[in-house]
């Protein structure tokens, strides 16, 4: 079910007007249940391609409940590893084709998602942070919450579990109109932001990756543009897909959390990430990071060696997080391109906090040339990285990197830095000293001006669809 | 629950509000121009359609009607090598209509003509007479006419506009209607406001260009098309082009071939007439092209099928190929177009407005600029 088509207006609202008639838990569970079945079966053509699936589901609830009773590392250990070969052979990875693969065609959608909340219930119910025994049905309403099936955000079951069909949540007049605020931006950004960049895009990349005899300049050019073009379109697809989810949860009692924080702001690759997929960044570095210094410690327990373990572990760290994405080699190169931004920026850290000294170190970066340069080069790295993702074939990718040379790449990584530098330095001076009359804001704050803004967005919302030839999809559904 | 519902009609409300002061805003700026039976298609950028394809599949209610009707369909040079006022000036006892739309390929002259008897009864069809302007551009199949990576594979502009504002939807087999032809009045008027606003985001983006470019669109107007020519460069690159994307090597698409035959059959047998014209093009390109001869062929074996039918009639006007009549490797210019209407118009006085075919057979003859066939 596309989130743009008519069937999800007329699903989200049902579920919404049915959830909310009967204060009654089982009843309220009962409706999550039926909607989070009814999504996943709108993808469906025929029952068999579900099996995969909820055989994913069965093993992940086996060993939830094996671990309740068997806290052993051993258990965790044979469990997370039977998720993952289960995991890696339904999403056929290109490098474990000799695996084999099931002779027919299946739902994938959700299973990534799906492993990592099945994984963060392993470990916390061995740790012992999740103490409660948890029935077959939370644990379908948790991993195929429809509201997070396809892509997140990846709530704790902790979290999910205060608020699964609560009897009352608090729900005022200003929450209702925050909540279909949220929801109408989201379709803004995803409608108009993100299909505008994608249409730009979909006219770039076919004369960057096809045309053989470019000049260098256009050539270095069109890479600068295209992969910009696809930063735009990637954030504001998932932030604005975000949106819908978040402002739909608010309706069903479900604080869901949030996954961007104004990332284009950050000032290091590590900040970055920080304020990106939040929830990936904080899942890896729970589940992933943290364990990893851990284990590197009691390795090499020399003090001195700490931050230098933490540069390691963020290097295996954001490599296991790109890999993640993808299922062809290109994928290692991005998952590699993710560790070596992170390490060095680490590796950076530690180096000048040792030479200058913390507050030494603190002034630097908080001069005005350090600020908007950090940040360009920062955004830069990042969108150059993204190519991966936009071109997922080794083949390709070798042929566009052999053709941009050191060159083509670096000259439009400084053009983006530079741009984006001077971006922010401009905004930064300007936007502060922006202000709108009195009499105006209280006409954007009064009920009608508040109400007719909304419906201003959805009349957006409405030609932008019409104008667009094909309706926009979700980019992280692939991941 | 009460907040949820408040707050859905409050935005409901405000929405509807919006829509329908654009929508009366739409009438004040674009008046329905009452039309009977007939429209110049070609222009739509006048209209609040904006394109040919939208006019088209948007405003061919007008056509629902039972009298008399010459209905052009093909591709651009049929859209700008007839001038629907010329026609219509010689031809009193039928209304004409220039259906063309810009890189229609057979198919998609296929689906106007459907979409033509969408809207009216079987009854009003034995009123129609289709003239089928091609040439061998037009016979690539779908699937490599229609590929650009903002669509689709294979949909084309009219099937764009049929799922645009959701009175089609989707389906394997092609698209299937949602909203009743019968209803297709109303459904027009309920997208008012979305077209104006369409609209003037057009007419926004041709402002912009012409600050910046100092034109409004990339299009040239008829008196650039009238000055133009082509270099020896220009001839090869669109050589390279029409190579490229007919998809096949030296030869047209016999689907599209069949596509055409079927068309004309079914017409024919429905009591409709059909003025099937061989569309000339400049003499390097038709000589150059490995594609034409081909398509000559074809078109002498579709014409020979129809051999005989008092309702067909092909007409050829392969003398007009002289490079300096052309804007480039396929448009007649403004004073060629004005002698391929005349052309025409003399062709469809006697076929359309004599119910005689004698008459007709007699009519034709007569005339000596152009060379064309009458089957009875």
């Amino acid at each position: 079910m596309s989130l743009t088509s008519p069937l999800f207006f007329a699903f989200l609202a049902a579920v919404v007007v049915a959830y909310n008639i009967s204060a009654s838990v089982p009843y309220r569970r009962t409706v999550l249940g039926l909607a989070n079945a009814f999504f996943i079966g709108s993808y469906l053509t025929d029952i068999i391609q579900a099996l995969p699936l909820l055989g994913f589901l069965l093993l992940g609830y086996v060993c939830v409940r094996v671990l309740e009773v068997w806290k052993a590392a051993v258990a965790l250990g044979l469990g997370v590893l039977s998720v993952l070969v289960c995991y890696v052979f339904l999403k056929r990875f290109s490098f474990f084709e000799d695996l084999g693969h099931l002779p027919f065609p299946y739902l994938m959608i959700g299973l990534s998602y799906i492993l990592f909340r099945i994984l963060h219930m392993m470990v916390d119910v061995r740790s012992g942070d999740l103490s409660e025994r948890i029935g077959p049905l939370a644990f379908f309403r948790y991993t195929c919450n429809f509201l997070c099936f396809v892509s997140g955000p990846i709530q704790r079951y902790q979290d999910f579990r205060a608020t699964d069909g609560v009897a009352a949540f608090d729900l005022d007049s200003a929450k209702v109109y925050d909540a279909f605020a949220r929801i109408i931006t989201g379709y803004v950004k995803f409608v108009i932001v993100a299909a505008t960049a994608e249409y730009g895009f979909s006219f770039l990349k076919p004369q960057l990756l096809q045309a053989a005899d470019l000049p260098v300049l256009k050539l270095y050019g069109l890479y600068a543009a295209a992969a910009s073009l696809y930063t735009v379109y990637l954030y504001y697809n998932f932030s604005g897909y975000m949106d819908i989810v978040i402002g739909s949860g608010i309706l069903l009692g479900q604080e869901l959390p949030e996954n961007f924080d104004r990332p284009f702001s950050a000032r290091t690759f590590l900040e970055f990430w920080q304020r990106w997929h939040m929830t990936l960044s904080q899942w890896f570095k729970f589940y992933l990071f943290n364990p990893l210094v851990m284990l590197l410690m009691s390795w090499f327990p020399a003090p001195a060696l700490t931050a230098y373990l933490g540069v390691l572990a963020f290097f295996v760290t954001f490599l296991v997080m790109g890999v993640w994405h993808g299922t062809t080699a290109v994928f290692v190169i991005y998952g590699l391109l993710m560790g070596a931004g992170a390490s060095v920026n680490k590796l950076w850290q530690v180096a000048w906090t040792g030479r200058l000294g913390k507050k030494r170190y603190r002034a630097l970066t908080d001069r005005t040339a350090y600020i908007y340069f950090s940040r360009g080069i920062t955004i830069a790295y990042f969108v150059l990285a993204l190519t991966c993702l936009w071109v997922p074939e080794l083949s390709d990718f070798d042929r566009l990197i052999g053709r941009l040379g050191l060159t083509g790449i670096l000259g439009p990584f400084l053009a983006i830095g530079g741009a984006f530098a001077l971006f922010w330095f401009v905004t930064d001076r300007i936007v502060p000293h922006l202000t709108t009359p009195t009499f105006l804001l209280s006409i954007r704050d009064s009920l009608i001006g508040r109400n007719l803004s909304l419906a201003s967005k959805m009349m957006a919302i409405v030609v932008i669809t019409t104008l667009l030839h094909k309706s926009p999809d979700f980019v992280y559904k692939a991941f | 629950m009460k907040h949820i519902l408040r707050q859905a009609a409050l935005t409901f409300v405000s929405f509807a509000f919006l829509y329908a002061t654009l929508g009366a805003l739409s009438f004040l700026m674009f008046p329905d121009s009452a039309s009977e039976g007939q429209r110049d298609f070609q222009n739509a950028e006048q209209t609040l359609y904006m394109t040919v394809p939208k006019y088209v599949f948007l405003g061919r209610s007008v056509l629902n009607s039972p009298a008399e009707k010459a209905i052009l369909v093909g591709a651009s040079n049929t859209g700008v090598g007839f001038i629907q006022k010329t026609i219509q000036s010689k031809l009193a006892c039928a209304k004409v209509s220039n259906l063309a739309v810009g890189g229609a390929n057979i198919s998609e002259a296929k689906q106007i003509i459907d979409m033509v008897h969408e809207v009216q009864s079987q009854a009003d069809r034995p009123s129609n007479t289709f003239v089928i302007g091609v040439w061998f551009g037009m016979f690539v199949d779908s699937d490599v006419k229609y590929a650009d990576p903002d669509r689709n594979r294979g949909e084309t502009d009219i099937d764009l506009e049929k799922y645009r504002y959701g009175f089609y939807r989707r389906t394997l087999e092609g698209p299937a209607a949602l909203l009743p032809a019968s209803w297709l009045d109303a459904g027009v008027l309920a997208i008012r406001p979305i077209l104006v606003i369409e609209k003037m985001a057009r007419e926004a983006r041709a402002g912009v260009n012409l600050l910046l470019t100092g034109r409004k669109s990339a299009q040239r107007n008829e008196a650039e098309r009238e000055a133009a020519g082509m270099s020896e460069q220009d001839k090869k690159k669109a050589l390279d082009y029409w190579n490229e994307a007919m998809g096949k090597r030296n030869e047209i698409s016999l689907g599209q071939v069949e596509v055409l035959k079927n068309t004309i059959e079914t017409l024919l047998r429905s009591g409709e007439r059909v003025v099937l014209i061989d569309l000339p093009i400049p003499a390097w390109h038709r000589d150059a092209s490995p594609f034409q001869r081909s398509y000559e062929q074809a078109f002498t074996d579709v014409s020979r099928q129809f051999d005989g039918q008092r309702s067909f009639v092909s007409m050829s006007m392969s003398d007009l190929s002289k490079e300096q009549d052309y804007s480039d490797e396929v448009h007649a210019k403004r004073h060629l177009a004005d002698v391929w209407s005349d052309r025409l118009a003399n062709v469809l006085n006697p076929f359309v407005c004599r119910t005689s075919p004698e008459q007709a057979r007699v009519s034709l003859r007569g005339s000596d600029q152009f060379k064309a066939e009458t089957h009875q």
